[in-house]
């Protein structure tokens, strides 16, 4: 054995704040999830379009030159990128068979497609976390209760009863919306219904009652903040699933009336074209496709950030 | 006697998100016929990841052996290859596993689930291998054991499916079992009852004996050596009487000092170790335990302490023992 | 099992009548009446009609006599046909069950298998090219890859070559219907694929892996025996609302590539305003799908051995 000096074996003995002090930056759960948020690509290219797509909707019918009915019966089906040499503007994505200006229309359009979207998820998100809150939270016989009925529900095809809702109900963007979010909040019912009836289970909750918290403070501070994470992601999933549902009930003829136009509107306008005019179904079909692509890949990765069982 | 498993300063390490965390630094340790080794060790101090390290049964990635020697009956573990260590598990090493309520698959017989091990590495026909499956459950106890081998793991009660799973680990008679932590999610009465029956198992084949736990009861009851875990690394191993009546190593000293005995007086409180683990993220340079330690010197900090020999087949590694440490030859007592 | 059957068969019963209750008071609800044409009716005439079909008496009598009449398979007469509901579901029914099979057991076993080589396969190629592929076929409208496989495939690739692989439209050879059947099948196979792969990694991650795995077993075995059969419980409870969106989505496929199915008669009875059509078409695949709901959630219970006794599932 190597001879050591002796000074070296001078005694300092326990020294716990050394082992205590945290090594790690500590982050918040928001900031932590932002931050790996941030890292995943697909996600941030997702956001962009979503931004930009919704930029573009809002600005175009703004700018444009043309409105969205505005025929121009010298050149219809004009191919894209066609220049007007009447009045020098160009038909960026073409005209369709009356002469409008698809490029006009499509955003146009994507304003009412996502107004639809968005509004319907909005109303599901206020129904469901009600309805879903108080199931979980009451528990007991009113939970079983309003399970069953959307159980019930749950039973019937969505589509099935938005076909019937729009028969009935006068044709437009609000019947679409009524119509989506009639069956819509039973997804987020439930959801929110089991992460309350899980949270409740929870030590900390529990603790939080034992030490006399008041329900508004156990609500609003332990059961809510914690629910939000499955929300947000279960809200990013739903508007593709809107979008979906208002592009095939226009598919099939239950869409806006004219004069106003939505993607599904477009899409089934350009099918019938479509074989002579391809650009017509695949432009508004690209839209379609590219917003619920976002969204959806959006969610995949919000639902990965928020995950806490991720976070290392 | 005869070297069953030996294990030769094993180095483990988890990638992670975070970074490398180096779950074990540096484990030596041998285990003879049909003797029981017990490792001891609070949460996180790397005795599961040793234990399943031995059978490889940790997803590589993340774990990665970064360095050492594992031989299991003289095979060669860590450059075995997949298919290699497929004819190694459940013949020459098995394994009991913490919690019996989730081991087993729920939408599989159990008596199908014990066939399947026999039928993998003994080339027994179906009926011959039923016979077998049979002859397990009642050797480990379990009543009806025709009727119960038709049945589903959810209709058996968690001491009941923790003898399922010791009568697969058996099935092919291997030369090593390693428990890790076999009683700790069952009720203490059944605990009782599983080392007993580890116990029986032990005389009965021969059969050495890895238990990893952090019940120091259950060592004493069973254990032939111990050794002890902290931060990765070995710090004491030694027969369980040195462990328990001459420890060497502080760490050893504050845990047996937390444990509680009957024979105490009530108002004697226990002595708890004070401060946490230090993050196998990025471990100390010098000793593990040294900011915890009421010995700590100032070469704990900065230098690794090696394991010096404080008995025969008794090693510590602290720098206590060294030879031209004052006191070490008194041990250094606190 | 008895308990969960009879349970199971309550609720489906409970559908139905709910369903059938909202189509009637649907119908109620919709402008017109149902003997204003283009000639007038004489006064007398409309009294005798009203009292013919019932619709002088009580709402709920007449709610009765529907239920009644729907629960014994009577579904009305087409205004537009002018023939029996049951009669065009008879004759077109058998081509959308056909294209909805196909498409159902297509979507079924390509999205679990592509699901377990993305969850083997975790973090590789493999996984990375499916969970792609899977999310594109979310992402997309079963009538847009319709439209988009007739054109390149059907139009485009006929052009090209001059041999025709894929005929545009129809519904006889076997070649006609795996354009459709794909178009149809493609977003159920993502949605498939998708879960399956999360049910398979979270099985993977399971202690009795572990065990399986300890015993030696080959991670063939391991995968086949031991994850796939409890991975695949999830993906069996939606089965029924994947034959929801396979044969609603059914409507629109069928319109594109031509398929003489119920979606001609759906689509066009919603552009004639042909509302007996209408409710019929819907009470009909409504009890369909209550009905293949009940199949698949009875099935669950005999697969998963932990239904029989505790009655469990949520």
């Amino acid at each position: 054995m190597s001879k050591i000096d002796q000074s070296q074996f001078e005694w300092i003995g326990a020294n716990v704040s050394d082992a205590e002090s945290i090594k790690r930056p500590s982050t918040t759960y928001w900031k932590d999830a932002m931050h790996r948020l941030k890292k995943n690509k697909a996600a941030m290219v997702c956001l962009f379009f979503i931004v930009f797509i919704i930029l573009m909707s809002v600005i175009v019918p703004w700018v444009s030159p043309y409105t969205i009915s505005e025929q121009h019966l010298t050149h219809t089906d004009a191919s894209m990128f066609f220049k007007d040499s009447t009045d020098g503007h160009m038909h960026i994505f073409g005209t369709d068979t009356l002469g409008r200006d698809i490029f006009t229309r499509i955003w146009a359009g994507g304003r009412v497609s996502l107004f639809i979207a968005f509004s319907a998820v909005f109303i599901n998100f206020i129904i469901g976390v009600i309805y879903g809150g108080i199931s979980g939270y009451i528990g007991g016989a009113v939970d079983n209760v309003l399970m069953r009925i959307i159980e019930i529900i749950n039973g019937i095809p969505y589509l099935i009863i938005v076909v019937l809702l729009m028969m009935v109900l006068p044709p437009g963007p609000t019947t679409m919306i009524i119509a989506y979010a009639t069956v819509g909040w039973t997804g987020m019912a439930r959801l929110v219904r089991g992460q309350i009836m899980s949270l409740k289970q929870q030590d900390y909750v529990i603790a939080a009652k034992v030490m006399g918290a008041k329900p508004s403070r156990i609500i609003g501070r332990h059961l809510l903040p914690n629910t939000l994470s499955v929300v947000i992601v279960n809200l990013t999933l739903a508007i593709p699933s809107a979008i979906f549902t208002e592009a095939f009930l226009s598919y099939i003829g239950l869409g806006v009336p004219v004069p106003l136009a939505s993607w599904g509107v477009l899409a089934n306008d350009g099918s019938r074209v479509f074989q002579m005019y391809p650009s017509q179904l695949i432009i508004p079909a690209i839209c379609i496709s590219i917003t619920m692509l976002s969204f959806n890949l959006l969610g995949d990765g919000l639902r990965d950030a928020l995950d806490p069982k991720l976070r290392r | 006697m005869n070297k069953v498993l030996e294990v030769n300063d094993l180095h483990v390490s988890f990638d992670t998100y975070a970074g490398e965390v180096k779950a074990v630094r540096g484990v030596t340790f041998d285990v003879a016929e049909g003797e029981v080794l017990a490792i001891v060790g609070e949460s996180g101090c790397g005795k599961s990841v040793t234990a399943q390290t031995i059978m490889k049964l940790n997803p590589m990635p993340p774990a990665r052996i970064v360095q050492g020697e594992i031989r299991l009956v003289d095979k060669d573990i860590v450059n075995a290859s997949e298919k290699d260590m497929m004819k190694i598990r459940g013949k020459d090493v098995s394994m009991i596993f913490q919690d019996p309520m989730t081991c087993l698959n729920p939408t599989m017989q159990v008596g199908k689930q014990l066939t399947e091990a026999i039928q993998h590495h003994q080339k027994l026909s179906k009926e011959d291998a039923h016979k077998e499956a049979i002859r397990l459950l009642q050797l480990v106890k379990i009543p009806n054991p025709e009727q119960r081998a038709k049945q589903y793991p959810h209709e058996f009660s968690g001491g009941m499916r923790q003898r399922v799973m010791i009568a697969m680990a058996l099935s092919c008679s291997p030369k090593l079992l390693i428990a890790d932590e076999p009683t700790t999610a069952l009720d203490v009465t059944i605990q009782a009852q599983i080392m007993d029956l580890l116990q029986e198992i032990r005389e009965k084949t021969n059969t050495a004996i890895i238990l990893i736990t952090h019940d120091l009861g259950v060592v004493a009851s069973m254990a032939d050596r111990v050794a002890v875990m902290y931060a990765g690394k070995i710090v004491e191993i030694g027969t369980a009487e040195d462990i328990f009546y001459r420890p060497a190593h502080p760490y050893t000293r504050a845990l047996l000092k937390s444990l509680p005995t009957t024979d105490m007086d009530r108002s004697v409180r226990l002595v708890s170790i004070a401060g946490t683990p230090p993050d196998l993220l990025n471990p100390p340079v010098g000793c593990g335990f040294a900011s915890r330690c009421q010995n700590c010197m100032k070469i704990c900090k900065t230098e690794l302490p090696p394991q010096f020999e404080t008995g025969k087949d008794h090693l510590a590694a602290c720098w206590l023992h060294h030879e031209d440490c004052p006191g070490a030859k008194t041990g250094g007592e606190a | 099992m008895f308990k969960y059957i009879v349970k199971r068969l309550f609720y489906a019963f409970l559908t139905l009548l709910a369903l059938t209750t909202l189509t009637f008071f649907m119908m109620r609800l919709l402008p017109g009446d149902p003997f204003i044409g283009e000639k007038a009716i004489p006064e007398t005439t409309l009294k005798a009609l009203n009292a013919k079909y019932g619709l002088d008496k009580p709402v709920y009598v007449q709610l009765w006599m529907y239920i009644k009449g729907v629960f014994q398979g009577d579904l009305g007469l087409s205004i537009h046909y002018n023939r029996p509901v049951n009669d065009i579901i008879a004759q077109a029914f058998p081509y959308s069950f056909d294209l909805g099979i196909r498409s159902l057991i297509f979507a079924t076993v390509m999205g679990v298998l592509l699901g377990i080589v993305a969850a083997v396969k975790r973090g590789t190629k493999w996984d990375t090219v499916t969970m792609f592929i899977a999310i594109v076929g979310v992402s997309v409208p079963g009538f847009i890859i319709g439209a988009l496989l007739q054109y390149f495939l059907g139009l485009k690739l006929f052009q090209l070559t001059g041999i025709r692989f894929f005929p545009i439209t129809g519904w006889n050879s076997f070649a006609s219907k795996l354009l459709p059947a794909f178009a149809l099948s493609f977003g159920s196979l993502a949605t498939i694929s998708r879960l399956m792969r999360t049910s398979m990694l979270d099985v993977l991650g399971q202690d009795y892996i572990k065990t399986a795995k300890s015993k030696g077993l080959s991670q063939k075995k391991i995968i086949w025996k031991h994850a796939v059969r409890n991975a695949i419980m999830p993906v069996i409870t939606v089965l029924g609302p994947i034959a929801a969106a396979v044969l609603t989505g059914a409507f629109v496929v069928e319109n594109i590539f031509a398929v003489p199915g119920m979606g001609k008669f759906f689509v066009l009875s919603i552009q004639t305003q042909d509302y007996t059509m209408i409710s019929g078409t819907t009470l009909f695949y409504g009890a369909f799908l209550v009905i293949a709901n009940l199949i698949v959630d009875i099935a669950y219970g005999f697969i998963d051995p932990r239904v029989k006794l505790t009655d469990a599932k949520e």
